[in-house]
Order: C-alpha cells, then structure tokens, then sequence
C-alpha cells in the first residue's frame, strides 16, 4: 500500500512542477536567451522529450541513486539533500522529545484531577500557544532574546554541524525546536488528556482501583497504554506534519534543512531540486504516518483484530 | 457479639450526588450488617441505588459532587470519610468486587493472567513466578479449563462467560473475606448465568466468604442467599431472612417484583406483569411513599406520610408499608 | 462509576447542556467586529493604509494615529482594519471551496458507500498524503502574478481532500446509528435522510471544523507571507506586515506586535468558538 502511495506521489510532484508556468530553460540561459539556444538547450537536457518518458528516466534516475546535478548551483542533488536531512532530523527529534517530555507527565496530572487548579492554567495556556502561530512565536522570542537579552540572530553560517561541536549544535538549534515543541506540546497535551479522561471512566479504572492498586500504578499502567493509541496516531500526524511545514521556522532562523532548501530552491527556479525534495518528503510523511500506524497496532492488539 | 466482630456493618448510609439538577438522594438511610459465611441479596430494579449501595460500601464513590453520610464498619475498620489511602488497605484483601458487565470490567489491552496477579505481586508483594501460579490456580479454581494458556489471553479473546469467571478469580486473588457481587450475570446468556451464580456459591463455601449477592431479579436470590434487602428509590422497603419475605411478603412492591419476573414453569405465551408505571426521579421525590403512584394497593395515607421501616411479628423481618399484604398461611415452598 | 450513576440518573438527565458562557459570545463579538471592519472598512473614518506620513515615522500610540505608524509614516491602525480584509477573505473563500465540494462528496460518500466511495475515498487519501503545504508554496511560487484570487484557490483546493475526510468519517459514525436505518426502512427517501437525519447531526461538527479551518487556513496565509507567498505590498495583509516589521524590530517593536496581537486575537476567537461549539454538541463528552 505504501508503495503504491508512493508511486502516486512522485508521478504528482513530477506533473505538478511541470503544469508550473516557468521555464528552466530562460533562467539558466539569463541573458543568452535567444530561440535557437533554447532549442538546443533543451536537447541537451532532455526536456524536448515526451512527458511520460521524462517521468521514467527521472525515476530511473532516482531509484538507482542518480538524482542527478542541479541546474542551477551544478552541485549533486544528492549531496545536497544528504547534508540537509539530518538537520531536519535532528530538529524534529529534539522538539518532540521536549514536547512529550512535558506534554505526558502535565497531561496525567491534568487527567487526574480535571478542573484542578493546574488542569484550568494548562488548559487556558495550551488553547492560547494554539492560536499564536510559530512563525509569531519566533519573531517574538527573537524579539525578545536579541533585544533585551542581546543574544544575536543566528544565520547558515552559526549552524554547527553535530561532529564539530555538539554544544554549538544544540545551541543553534535551541530556538527552532523549542518553538515547534510548542505546537507539538498543545496537541499532545489536549489529546493525551481527554483520552485519559475518558479512559478513567472506564469501568475496568474501577475494577483496578477495587484492587486496592495505587492512584500512580492506575494511572501510568492501566490508563496509559489504551490512551497512547490516540498519542500515537496525533504523534503520527503531527510529525508527518512537521516534516513538511516546519519550513517557515527553518527559513527564518536561517537553519538549513530540506525546509531552507526548498525555499531557496523555489526562489531560485531550482526545478529539479524541488521536485526531488517535494518527492523526498513525501514520502517521509507517507512513512512516518505508516510507522505509527504499525505502533499502534503493537500496543492496542483490539485494531488489529477489528 | 460486639460491633466490631461481625463483618461488615452499615448504619444509616446515605450517598447524595450533586447534579446539575439538583441533589439527587441515590441512596437514604440504610442499614444493615453482615457476618462471615453469610449471603445477604440486596435486590431492586434499575435505578433503586443498589449499585451506588453497592459501591459507597466498598468506598468505591466517585470523590467529586458525592457526598456520603453514615458508618460503613468493614472487620471494624470505618470506610466513610477516610483518604482513598487508606480505604485502598482493605481492597482486595478484606473486600473485593465483582462488577457487573467484564467485558468493560477487564483492561482489554492487559493479559488476563497479568490481571489477575497484579494485585498479589503489588499488594503481596509476591515474586512473579509465585503469582503466576497461584493465578493459575485461581483460574482453574473458577472452572477455567487449560487454565496455562488461558493465563496469557486477552480479555477479547474470551466469551462473556469465561470473561466473568476472570473477574471472579481477579477478585478472589488476595483472599477477601467479603466478596460484593454487582449483577454479576447481567448481560450473560441464560444458561451462563446459572453457571456463574452456582460458581460463586461454591466458591463461597470453599473459601469461606461472605457474599452480597446485588441483582433485580429475586428468583435469583431465592435459593442462595439467607437474608434479603429490598430496595427501591435509594431506600430499604423490605428486609428479613430469604423464607420470611418469600413466604410472608409484605410489602406490595416485594410481590410485583415477583410476579414480573418470567418463571420457566408458567404457561407459554402467559403476559408478562409488568410493574406499570416508571421509576420516580429521585431529585423530586414526592411526598409520601415512594412506590405509591405505582402501587395496586396505596391508600390516602400512603400518598402523603412516608412509611419508616418497622418489625412486624416476625422478629427479623421488618417493612416499610401503611397498607402490607395480609400475612398468608405458610405454603409449602 | 459511570454506570451506577446511570442507573440512578434515568429520570434526572435532561437536555439541558450548559449555557455557551459568556466568553463564547466575547469572541463571537470580536469576530464580528473584524469582519464588520473589514467589510465596511472603505466607508469608515480611516487613515488612508497606503499613504505614508513622512512626519510621522515609527511612532507609537496616540491621539491621532492610535496604534501608532510604521517606518513609512503609514497608520498601522488602518493597514491592520484593511489587512484584516485579506486574512478574511482567505480565510472562509479557501474554507467556502473546501467545503463547498469536500463536504456533500465526504456525506455521499459515507452514506453511498459502494464502489463510488471506494474510488473516491482512496483517491482523497492519496492526495492526502501529499503534505499539501509543498504543494501550496511551489504552486504559489511559480504561478506568477499573485493575487488573492489564486491564494484562495489553491489553498481551497488543497484542503478539499481534508475536509473530505472529516465529513466522511463523521457522517460515518452516524449512518450507521439504528435510527438511519430505521428511517430507510421506513421507505424515506435517501435524500430525506440526508437532510433531515444525517445532516442536524453533523452541522456541529462540520460547523466547529470549518471555524478551525479558517483558523488554519488564516495561520497559512501569515506563514506565506512570511516567505513572500501571499499578496504584494503595499497592500496591507497581517502577515506581510509582520514581515515586513522584522527588518526594523529593534527600532519599532509597536509594528510587530500590534498586527501580531491582531492575527492572534482572531486566531484565538475562532479556536474557541469552534471548540467551545464542538464540546458543547459533543453528547460523549459526559462531565460527572
């Protein structure tokens, strides 16, 4: 299934870059731009072919690992894509470990005594962070960090790869994923919670606590597993999510991942990369979203039997 | 013997919730008590508060918009306005449930055998392996067969009868002196149900527990319990040893109870009785008796004066009617 | 506990569900009053949104222009009422084409099924599964010159598939209520159904979806803005114009945040309508 989705998605994003008004040939000839230099451009590029077998020399070309060399910055698409994955990788890691990391323990506490005092705050809290949007949250952290803290913007040039020096790399990455741990944080907190809740209705909650169990052993042993389902499947979307909007905090703080990439790609006519990149991370998507799917058959064994 | 010798004594019990439509009075002023080796029925149609009985009994109430007045005594211990703490000190091991439906009763991502040691590994503190045994002697004991498999199943996996002997053997697991069954055969078929009442009875005797036995329907409880509470809206209106309020009923809503229970020997196709009327809500209780706009037999008075709980002639048996069923002459059962 | 308390509650549980409250008609007001803005904001005693003040550059609040002026003397109390129009506009155009076709394709569907739901539905997925925010930037990016007109479009069309799915499933979990079937049993025509059955059922959900999806839809065009997708200055958009404001933070910190507080404001009434609308119908949702 997944491969058949797949399928799909690179046939889309290769018709989709080519209904795009636009002409590669223009932008790489700049001035040189005379009829006959278009032509014979095109030759040589192999764009005067048919579209289907375009599609097929390019897939060919994808699927044994020749993604071929940029027309525009003439470096290899694969070695561009290669050094800008690992930083989105690294950046969607470290978010959604703060978020979880804040999102489970507040979200049982919350379950636990709904309406409580912290319940109210995080509830009011988490509904307010959903409505402010990241790339407001970085203008105003930035704001704030550059103005009354004096710390400076960071660009591509203060992106520090992990191998140099892993202080500097988190450091430069500080900004970034904590703003979008925050949008991961309001959804898993509000999923986590009212699954919880409803799952403290439950009957068989009773049945544990008749057993004379304790509030924590109920809570972490018997409510969370069955409410993780529902974790899982937003984590899933979220992420999936993640992968491809996370573009906007990327291009404003400068951090060159595949979301950087593809902007500067865009702006510079970059065809080919952005067909490869658009291909590359959908099919991400379309991987995280089945790797969740197949955990959440692990821990509830129901879904896989209905 | 002394109060605090005998089982489980409840005095003047009221569980009140707070709703959005006002107090809702689920259970008034009840009180009764319990020995060991003894079988009390506690019997009422839907909405009467047997389970909320039931459930403030344990201590098992919800902890917001209830309130809770009166004395629970379980092995002298008081559960009525103490910290959930402490009332989890006497769950499992002195008192234990048996809820109603186990298909929602049971964590249906949990291994049932894990279920069932999980309160002697964490209350016991027993090693793995010593528990597993013993839950697998548990589930033998409840007539599980190939009880070693059975023991590494999911809940769904299980019909609804063998789902309930589950809840049992999870109930029994630390030895409680008190079993509370909560219709316990609700929602099984027919012929399971004679199953699960037969199992407990046994396992009563075995184990030498007492058992409260909560169910609507008193053909149920005619054979095996040996005293009877009949409630209806949150209050006690009939109670006495099981031959006395079978063979002298009194109260008018004891004998429609009977009557509109199905009985295997009638005639086919006999009409049902259904007891007309509904339930009153117990938020607007009118005045008087609470039964009395459905009953055959109410007077004036019973309209407006709520009758209280009285001993009639037969020490033990007492009522709560202006206007009882005249006492017939013993009949051979 | 829940099922002990029902038993009890037979006579006492009424239809009665808790008032809105009175935050909820707040937003609904604040709402209301943007949209008033934005629609009648010719007519109303503004400073002209394009017209720049050279006497007055980067100046905070007062008397005169009350939320102050950007770097080109421009009121940003007026580019905010104007901007106000494009996030509106976007907003529900995009949302009016993503439902007008994802919802009665999503409700035949899940009330079809068969063959023309199969079709459909897997085709819906697989565009799904395409992160549509891709598409939106390289279709924006290329598809020169921008106007409105084309954001609404595209982003409209990307959400159809979305909104598909949420009207399906949604009308999926209520055909399959006995009622439904005891209605078509009855003889009442499919299109009955849909209208007096199905349909009052859904419009909660449908209704709260859409509030969120202008919400997010309002959330896209900012982050456009951000990257130079959405309508060309001088026209004001709230996004552009905290764009735009970036250059200068230190300087006039008031042109960030005041367009900010208006993106968020609105964001934050839709949000909460829509939750607040989708709790309020959400019969499950039992609070003990």
């Amino acid at each position: 299934m997944m491969i058949a989705i797949t399928f799909v998605i690179s046939i889309g994003s290769f018709y989709l870059l080519h209904l795009l008004p636009g002409d590669p040939a223009s932008v790489i000839l700049g001035l040189g731009n005379t009829p006959a230099a278009r032509a014979a451009l095109y030759h040589q590029l192999g764009l005067d072919k048919p579209i289907y077998e375009q599609y097929f020399i390019w897939i060919g070309h994808v699927l044994s690992g020749h993604l071929g060399n940029s027309f525009i910055t003439h470096t290899s698409v694969l070695s561009t894509i290669r050094a800008a994955l690992p930083i989105d990788l690294e950046l969607i890691g470290l978010s959604q470990i703060l978020a979880f990391a804040v999102a489970i323990p507040t979200a049982m506490r919350s379950a636990r005594k709904p309406d409580g005092v912290l319940d109210r705050i995080l509830g009011a809290g988490s509904f307010t962070l959903l409505s402010v949007p990241p790339f407001i949250v970085i203008v105003l952290l930035v704001l704030l960090l550059s103005i009354k803290l004096g710390i400076p913007n960071t660009g591509p040039a203060s992106y520090v790869t992990l191998s140099t020096n892993w202080i500097a790399n988190l450091e430069s990455l500080a900004l970034p994923a904590f703003t979008l741990a925050i949008g991961s944080f309001v959804v898993y907190y509000r999923v986590l919670r009212s699954d919880l809740i409803s799952t403290l209705q439950e009957e068989f909650i009773t049945m544990a606590r008749s057993k004379g169990l304790s509030q924590r052993r109920i809570m972490w042993i018997h409510a969370f597993r069955p409410s993780s389902v529902a974790l899982c499947g937003a984590a899933g979307v979220n992420i999936g999510g993640l992968l491809a909007g996370g573009f906007v905090v990327q291009y404003l703080l400068q951090i060159p991942g595949l979301g950087y990439t593809l902007i500067s790609a865009i702006n510079s006519s970059d065809y080919l990369l952005v067909q490869d990149i658009v291909l590359v991370v959908s099919v991400g998507v379309v991987f995280v979203n089945f790797l969740f799917d197949f955990t959440v058959n692990l821990i509830d064994p129901r879904i896989s039997r209905e | 013997m002394s109060e605090t010798d005998r089982l489980l004594v409840v005095e003047d019990l009221s569980t009140t919730f707070t709703t959005p439509s006002g107090r809702l009075p689920a259970v008034s002023h009840i009180s009764l008590s319990l020995d060991q080796n003894e079988t009390l029925g506690i019997v009422g149609e839907s909405g009467s508060g047997k389970t909320v009985l039931a459930r403030t009994i344990m201590g098992l109430q919800p902890r917001t918009n209830v309130e809770v007045t009166g004395s629970v005594l379980l092995n002298g211990h008081q559960m009525v306005g103490v910290s959930e703490a402490e009332k989890r000190n006497y769950w499992g091991t002195d008192v234990a449930m048996v809820f109603q439906d186990p298909m929602t009763s049971l964590n249906p991502v949990m291994r049932v055998g894990r279920q069932i040691d999980e309160a002697l590994r964490v209350r016991m503190n027993m090693p793995k392996d010593a528990a597993r045994a013993r839950a697998i002697e548990l589930l033998e004991l409840v007539g599980i067969p190939s009880p070693e498999r059975r023991y590494r199943a999911y809940p769904g996996q299980l019909s609804g009868g063998m789902r309930q002997r589950v809840v049992i053997a999870t109930a029994l697991a630390c030895s409680p002196q008190l079993l509370i069954a909560d219709e316990p055969t609700t929602g099984l078929d027919v012929t399971i149900q004679a199953q699960i009442l037969n199992l407990i009875d046994e396992l009563k005797e075995r184990l030498h527990m007492s058992v409260v036995l909560i169910t609507h329907d008193l053909g149920v409880v005619a054979t095996r319990t040996s005293r009877i509470i009949v409630m209806y809206a949150g209050r006690v209106v009939e109670t006495g040893s099981t031959r006395d309020v079978f063979h002298r009923m009194r109260m008018p809503y004891t004998r429609a109870l009977l009557e509109s229970s199905p009985k295997v020997t009638s005639p086919s196709h006999t009409r049902l009785h259904a007891i007309p009327g509904r339930p009153p809500n117990l938020v607007n209780l009118p005045p008087g008796c609470s039964f009395a706009p459905r009953c055959a037999s109410a007077t004036q008075r019973c309209h407006e004066e709520r009758p209280e709980l009285e001993v009639d002639s037969t020490p033990g048996h007492a009522f709560a009617c202006w206007n009882p069923l005249p006492i017939r002459p013993e009949r051979v059962a | 506990m829940s099922s002990a308390l029902d038993e009890v509650l037979t006579e006492v549980q009424t239809d009665k569900r808790g008032p809105l409250g009175p935050l909820f008609w707040v937003c609904v007001g604040w709402l209301g009053l943007n949209v008033f803005g934005a629609i009648f904001a010719n007519i109303l005693p503004l400073h002209d949104p394009l017209f720049g003040n050279y006497n007055a550059i980067s100046q905070g609040p007062s008397a005169r222009y009350w939320l102050g002026t950007d770097d080109l003397g421009r009121d940003i109390f007026s580019r905010i009422v104007y901007g106000s129009r494009i996030s509106i506009a976007v907003g529900t155009g995009a949302m009016v084409i993503g439902f007008g076709v994802g919802a009665p394709l999503g409700m035949l569907a899940a009330y079809r099924r068969g063959r023309f739901d199969s079709i459909l539905t897997s085709f819906m997925y697989i565009l799904l599964a395409f992160p549509a925010i891709v598409a939106v930037i390289a279709v924006l990016s290329f598809w020169t010159p921008r106007s409105m007109f084309k954001i609404i479009v595209v982003i409209g069309l990307a959400s159809i598939p979305l909104v598909y799915r949420v009207i399906r499933t949604a009308t999926m979990a209520v055909a399959t209520k006995d009622y439904i079937i005891a209605a078509k049993v009855q003889g009442a025509t499919d299109r009955r159904i849909l209208m007096k059955e199905l349909l009052p059922n859904i419009a909660p959900i449908g209704i709260s979806f859409l509030l969120i999806g202008v919400a997010t839809v309002v959330t896209l065009e900012g982050a456009l803005a951000f990257l130079g997708l959405s309508v060309n200055p001088p026209t004001p958009s709230w996004g552009n114009m905290i764009n735009e404001a970036r250059t200068v933070l230190a300087q006039n910190p008031w042109l960030v945040f005041f367009p900010s507080l208006a993106l968020c404001l609105f964001l934050l009434c839709l949000n909460f309508i829509g939750d607040r609308l989708r709790s309020h119908y959400d019969v499950t949702e039992t609070k003990l």
